[in-house]
């Protein structure tokens, strides 16, 4: 069932439009990445998304249109990570999440026990238990970023927008965070729209591509119907002369890899 | 994990206490200290002189000396963090400047403690749009560039201030203006502060409530806004009340540098966070640098000096300090 309906979305800053006449669907239980060169409008594109930026057209959750709703009622709705959080104050771990529930909060109500539990929760599943009091400030950028997940998953939005949550992080731990946003995603009937800076990360954690080019959706890769050569057809319309493959782990567990092509790379 | 969390609050929770020992200390000590010695035993016999100036100048004074620290320690920590910039403070963004030219705007055009008061933050509210309207037209969103703001918008209230001096009677009305420029606990007096101080304890007393959503604004806008907060409007608010808070202290006491930028530094260097106690403690540290300085000026020469003479004598170097050191963030 589709949960959000995203309708000629045209945007950009000054004059010029970065992106024109977006339309797509994301279902419940889906995670859609979109892929495209620098310069292409995918931050653009989320930022529209989560009513930051002026456009025109509509996207609409589960029936509510995102452009005709206050700040704090969208925000119950959308959940955002960005590539770096802006936080620039001392400030602990367990308080940072804790903003996450802002949006439920009332204009001078606190977060109760219930919440704070909560949020102490969610950042020993995301390794960070013996953080919790620490200063934000002073953790490392891949731990910061995953305190700004930590944010995002007690708001318990319908949509998770989220601009390269895994720039910053080591290897094994980004598809951990993968698992967990994935398992987050699917057992919430929520949706998620993610822009990875690791394409195979997006190949193997995302249910459908969205690839962008020329200010438009130029194709779109569905990961568990498309054939192989139809994929890596695609993919080239971006990336060039690529080679998609699909291997198995020792584990058994299939994943695809893409290889550039080209001589002298 | 926990004992982490239980040092850390047992070690703030020292600070406060010694801050506020040291805090009612400075006070008590400030109740005697001047040109006119004043004796504990007299006051408590009733003596009626020693007894007048006790009251009507001395506990006047320091309750303004102390509540007026306060007061600019809690601006200077909701400007640096609303503004995003280690640097941020009532004086450094021009919003003392902006009331001082509005406090003598209103010595000379209207008459009464209200109008100045009022006048005052007129004055402040002017500078304080103007530095965020003048921020706003670059757009690279640099930190800085509301320190640069601010330095314009101090530039133009000087200018005015100066129009507004040409325009005094020598004799009456310059003689204020001059002691507003130059910041005093000298001329406050009982009759004069009451509603100066009510004012100021409800605005202190809301900004405490909103020290969530201050918070909430110390982050990118997008990231503040998709948390649920309505960033100008609540910015708008904020500073609205922050900058009522500086008015109604500058309009008794003129133009005190450097005590919100020193208090929040001070105190956030000690506890090492953001707390709605380390905003308590800055105000307690605030306290404690006005009412130290206010004390060093009434003894330190014959004639009493400019309070802002000693909290510069700390401030001016700390500025440089913070300039070169957190430059990154500035």
């Amino acid at each position: 069932m589709s949960l959000i309906k995203i309708e000629n979305i045209c945007a950009g800053y000054g004059e010029d439009n970065i992106i024109e006449n977006i339309s797509f669907d994301i279902n419940a239980g889906e995670m859609v990445g979109i892929l495209g060169a620098n310069g292409s409008g995918k931050s653009t594109l989320e930022k529209a998304v989560c009513n930051v930026l002026t456009h025109d057209g509509n996207v609409t959750i589960d029936g509510l249109v995102i452009e005709e709703l206050k700040v704090p009622r969208v925000a119950n709705i959308i959940s955002y990570i960005p590539q770096r959080s802006g936080i620039g104050i001392d400030i602990s771990v367990l308080d940072v999440v804790m903003m996450g529930f802002n949006p439920k909060l009332g204009f001078l109500e606190n977060p109760d026990q219930t919440m704070k539990k909560q949020a102490l929760d969610v950042i020993e599943r995301l390794g960070l238990a013996d953080k919790s009091d620490s200063n934000f400030m002073q953790l490392s950028e891949g731990q910061k970023q995953l305190v700004i997940i930590a944010r995002a998953l007690v708001s318990d939005a319908k949509l998770l927008v989220m601009d390269e949550p895994e720039s910053a992080l080591d290897f094994s731990i980004r598809y951990k965070i993968m698992k967990i946003l994935r398992e987050w995603i699917s057992c919430g009937s929520r949706s998620g729209l993610i822009i990875l800076h690791d394409i195979m990360l997006a190949l193997n954690n995302c249910d459908r591509l969205i690839l962008l080019k020329d200010k438009n959706i130029i194709e779109t890769v569905d990961l568990h119907n498309d054939s192989i050569e139809n994929m890596e057809t695609k993919l080239r319309m971006i990336y060039g002369d690529i080679s998609l493959v699909k291997t198995t782990s020792k584990k058994g567990i299939d994943s695809y890899s893409m290889i550039y092509d080209s001589e002298g790379v | 994990m926990r004992r982490s969390t239980s040092s850390s609050t047992a070690k703030n929770n020292i600070y406060l206490v010694i801050g506020v020992i040291i805090l009612i200390t400075l006070f008590c000590c400030s109740l005697f200290v001047g040109k006119f010695p004043l004796s504990l035993s007299k006051i408590l016999e009733g003596d009626e002189l020693q007894t007048n100036i006790f009251w009507t100048l001395r506990f006047s004074r320091t309750l303004v000396g102390l509540l007026g620290g306060f007061s600019l320690g809690i601006a200077g920590f909701v400007y640096q963090t609303i503004f995003r910039n280690p640097l941020a403070s009532p004086d450094i963004i021009g919003v003392s400047s902006g009331a001082s030219a509005g406090a003598a705007f209103g010595i000379l055009f209207f008459s009464g403690t209200v109008s100045v008061t009022l006048s005052s933050f007129g004055g402040a509210l002017i500078s304080v749009i103007l530095a965020i309207l003048f921020s706003r037209l670059d757009r690279s969103d640099r930190k800085s560039t509301i320190i640069l703001a601010g330095i314009a918008v101090h530039s133009l209230a000087q200018t005015f201030l100066m129009i507004l001096k040409t325009m005094a009677d020598p004799e009456k009305e310059l003689a204020s203006i001059e002691y507003w420029i130059m910041g005093s606990l000298n001329g406050v007096n009982s009759h004069a502060i009451s509603i100066n101080l009510i004012l100021c304890l409800v605005c202190l007393a809301v900004l405490f409530m909103m020290h969530r959503q201050t918070l909430l604004l110390s982050q990118d806008e997008a990231e503040a806004r998709l948390l649920g907060v309505n960033v100008s409007k609540m910015r708008f608010v904020i500073l609205i009340i922050s900058t009522l808070v500086v008015s109604s202290v500058v309009s008794l006491t003129g133009l005190i540098s450097f005590v919100g930028l020193l208090a929040p530094h001070i105190s956030r260097r000690l506890t090492g966070d953001n707390t709605k106690k380390t905003m308590f403690f800055t105000g307690i540290t605030g306290g404690i640098i006005l009412l130290l300085a206010d004390m060093l000026a009434r003894s330190v020469a014959q004639t009493e000096l400019p309070v802002s003479i000693f909290t510069s004598l700390i401030g001016a170097p700390f500025l440089v300090f913070l300039i070169f050191r957190r430059r990154d963030k500035i």
